[in-house]
């Protein structure tokens, strides 16, 4: 191995974890303006102007916290349950192509750590291990609030993956790869060749096994404030609930990059425009992922399964069906 | 080098996790070593060059365990020791005798293996989910039907076990009725 | 209008209930049963998906966004107006004109303040008058009952409209000196007068009487 590829390697890894830790904070600082715009209120305000400095803030409290360990928790598995959650949200950004990759002087920069052939698979697979964070953390909590959430995030991980596996094999057989740069050349054309339009029931499926998978509002139930404090976090303080934070920021954005690779043409021709058209694709599905919050209620952990098992999962196989009728004929 | 300093890492990883969920006396420990363990066993497919087979170790596994944890959670208070009764001479007599075995064969596989040449080798140009479709569909696709047919059998059983009473719902039924049901299931009792 | 049909069909059914004190424009929501059969569970669900309810309330919470109808009062640097007469911490008013203090220090709020916050000296001074030397309330103590305003005489304790009693130390909680109405407020005539029991009406001139100097 060169010495090149490893340093190029490492370089990379920084910067994602840099870029997307700094993102999962100004992802905080965008979700409470968006949402108190639309509820009439202005969110932050007063540290810094227009409130931007509430990042730097809300960090330092973060850190500089007391890292509380309960009494009769099991102190191993609950020390390592939020790195569980922050480590496993990045390392599903190692097969992520982020940028079309460019040249500076005459090195060509793919900025994507490692285009591993499966790279969907892996991405899904570690996002899925991701929820062990909660899971881990809720059990060693000793804590009847964790427990109930860890109950549900074993009931609701195991409905949401079936979907995600489902929705997009239909879209994997049309393209025939399981690499997010094949997903991209072959929507390379433009906005007529992206899957959404070939696969709208299979992006649907997708974007409601999303929100499952970050917990986002309609499906927040792993962490239901209102039902059961803060679940798997109830227990937790300082940096190690920093962490889940940054976690669940992180995959919002990482989920946000999937869904516009895999359905809304990624990068396009690797132009210029096209690395901001997938910047824009990005930061509208992190919005709706805001919007959603601002609008719509939960769901009971009943109703998503029931969703996920009697309405989604007949739905996917009957897409799949479909897809696969009309690619023989 | 990188690669050889990787398997010597996973490997003593694995074993480790492995000898932490056999030996210890805590559910939750014992869970999270094997979950743990089971992940690391996917780096091994990755080295390997079997990306797909590594991506569906940890898919697969991360949910299978979590199916574990839930029955973990409803038997044990998973932050307290299980104590294990009843320590049964001959079956640590058996399972010493059964590892011993195992290491003996362990160390005269390398003489054995020599001999054998894969099936199916990896080939260029052929990426790795294909050449796993490729074998599965042609050679191993009765097995395949077969295993998916017993999956199918399984869950149709595990509905029917569990959905006995499914259609009748307390919410909806009189307080008259609950009783004349709590009645009856005591009869039977 | 839906609420209006809902209105309609309950209409009748207020009187059966014999519930006089429901307002008119009071409507039952309109429960629909439950469904028991799958077919009446999966049109339920159908319909559900189908009329586009989610989008609604997107629309709702977007348009609100752009409207940027901002309802927000940012306190330390905005306030909101308090009722004419809202009463909160406690002031010490001056006589009009003269400036003098009012408090005759008769101890009759330190008597019957029922929470015990009120503390107060007395001594006399160089023309044997009696005169206030300390006068405290403990405001972290105060339950604002307002019997002290009220039992006063002189009507120089009342209660005042400041309400932001927030202070980083005890001792602020509450001198003499800070409830006294400014000198210079009292004899440029600034001084609020509250309106309530005992206090000088604004037709106080007409109902002046002459003093009846004939007993």
């Amino acid at each position: 191995m060169d010495m090149a590829f490893i340093i190029e390697t490492v370089v990379k890894i920084v910067v994602i974890l840099l870029v997307f830790s700094a993102l999962a904070g100004f992802g905080t600082y965008f979700e409470r303006k968006v949402l108190a715009f639309m509820q009439r209120r202005l969110g932050p305000m007063h540290v810094g102007p227009y409130g931007l400095l509430q990042i730097a803030a809300d960090g330092i409290k973060l850190f500089t916290k007391e890292d509380i360990i309960p009494q009769n928790v099991v102190k191993p598995i609950f020390q390592i349950a939020p790195v569980i959650t922050a480590a496993t949200a990045f390392m599903a950004a190692a097969a992520i192509p982020f940028m079309p990759s460019f040249t500076i002087g005459d090195y060509t920069v793919h900025p994507i750590v490692a285009d591993i052939n499966i790279g969907i698979l892996y991405i899904l697979g570690v996002m899925g291990a991701g929820l062990y964070g909660p899971l881990l953390g809720g059990l060693a909590s000793a804590n009847k609030w964790s427990l109930i959430s860890t109950a549900r995030a074993a009931a609701i991980f195991i409905s949401y993956e079936v979907i995600t596996g489902l929705s997009i094999l239909a879209p994997l057989m049309m393209v025939g790869s399981l690499s997010l740069i094949d997903f991209n050349t072959y929507q390379a054309g433009g906005i007529g060749n992206w899957i959404v339009w070939s696969q709208p029931v299979a992006f649907i499926l997708f974007v409601i096994a999303g929100f499952a998978e970050t917990g986002r509002t309609p499906f927040h139930l792993v962490a239901n404030d209102h039902e059961i404090i803060d679940g798997f976090g109830t227990e937790y303080s300082g940096m190690r609930w920093g962490l889940f934070f940054i976690g669940e920021y992180a995959n919002m954005f990482f989920i946000s990059f999937v869904t516009a690779i895999l359905f809304l043409g990624g990068y396009g021709d690797g132009s210029l425009l096209g690395a901001l058209g997938l910047l824009l694709k990005v930061s509208f599905l992190f919005f709706f992922f805001l919007w959603t919050r601002a609008a719509w209620p939960d769901v009971r952990p009943d109703q998503l399964m029931w969703l996920c098992w009697k309405v989604l999962m007949p739905i996917a196989v009957i897409n799949i069906v479909i897809t696969g009728i009309v690619m023989m004929v | 080098m990188f690669e050889t300093i990787a398997f010597y890492l996973f490997a003593f990883l694995t074993v480790a996790m492995f000898s932490i969920t056999v030996f210890t006396r805590q559910a939750l420990y014992a869970l999270t070593a094997l979950a743990a363990g089971m992940i690391f066993i996917s780096a091994f497919y990755f080295l390997l060059g079997a990306d797909f087979l590594g991506a569906v170790q940890i898919i697969v596994y991360t949910g299978a365990v979590m199916a574990l944890y839930a029955f973990g959670m409803m038997f044990f208070d998973t932050t307290r020791y299980v104590n294990e009764h009843g320590r049964s001479p001959l079956i640590v007599f058996l399972l010493s005798g059964m590892a011993a075995l195992l290491v003996v064969v362990i160390f005269a596989a390398p003489i054995a293996s020599e001999n054998i040449v894969a099936n199916y080798p990896v080939q260029e140009g052929v990426g790795n989910s294909q050449a796993v479709g490729m074998v599965l569909f042609t050679k191993y696709l009765v097995p395949f039907e077969v295993a998916a047919v017993m999956l199918l059998v399984a869950m149709i059983a595990g509905i029917v076990l569990a959905g006995k009473k499914m259609d009748r719902s307390l919410t909806l039924m009189e307080e008259e009725e609950i009783e004349l049901a709590k009645q009856s299931q005591e009869k039977a009792v | 209008m839906h609420t209006h049909d809902t209105h309609e069909q309950h209409g009748h059914g207020e009187s059966e209930l014999g519930n006089r004190y429901i307002s008119e424009h009071y409507y039952y929501v309109d429960i629909a049963p439950y469904p028991t059969t799958p077919w009446g569970k999966f049109s339920r669900a159908l319909k559900r998906t189908l009329r586009g309810e989610l989008f609604v309330g997107l629309w709702v919470v977007l348009r609100e966004m752009f409207k940027f109808d901002i309802h927000t009062v940012q306190y330390p640097k905005e306030k909101l107006l308090v009722g004419p007469r809202y009463r909160a911490v406690h002031a010490m008013q001056r006589l009009f004109e003269s400036g003098t203090e009012r408090c005759i220090g008769c101890g009759l709020c330190e008597k019957i303040c029922i929470s015990n916050c009120i503390r107060m000296e007395t001594r006399l001074d160089e023309k044997s008058r009696k005169e206030v030397s300390e006068y405290t309330i403990n405001l972290g103590r105060c339950i604002f009952c307002g019997y002290c305003a009220e039992v006063c005489p002189e009507l120089a304790i009342v209660h005042g409209p400041r309400y932001e009693n927030v202070s980083e130390q005890r001792a602020h909680y509450i001198d003499y000196a800070g409830m006294l109405t400014p000198i210079d407020m009292a004899i440029s005539g600034e001084q609020k007068e509250f309106d309530g029991f005992g206090a000088v009406t604004p037709h106080e001139d007409a109902r002046v009487k002459q003093t009846p100097l004939a007993y």
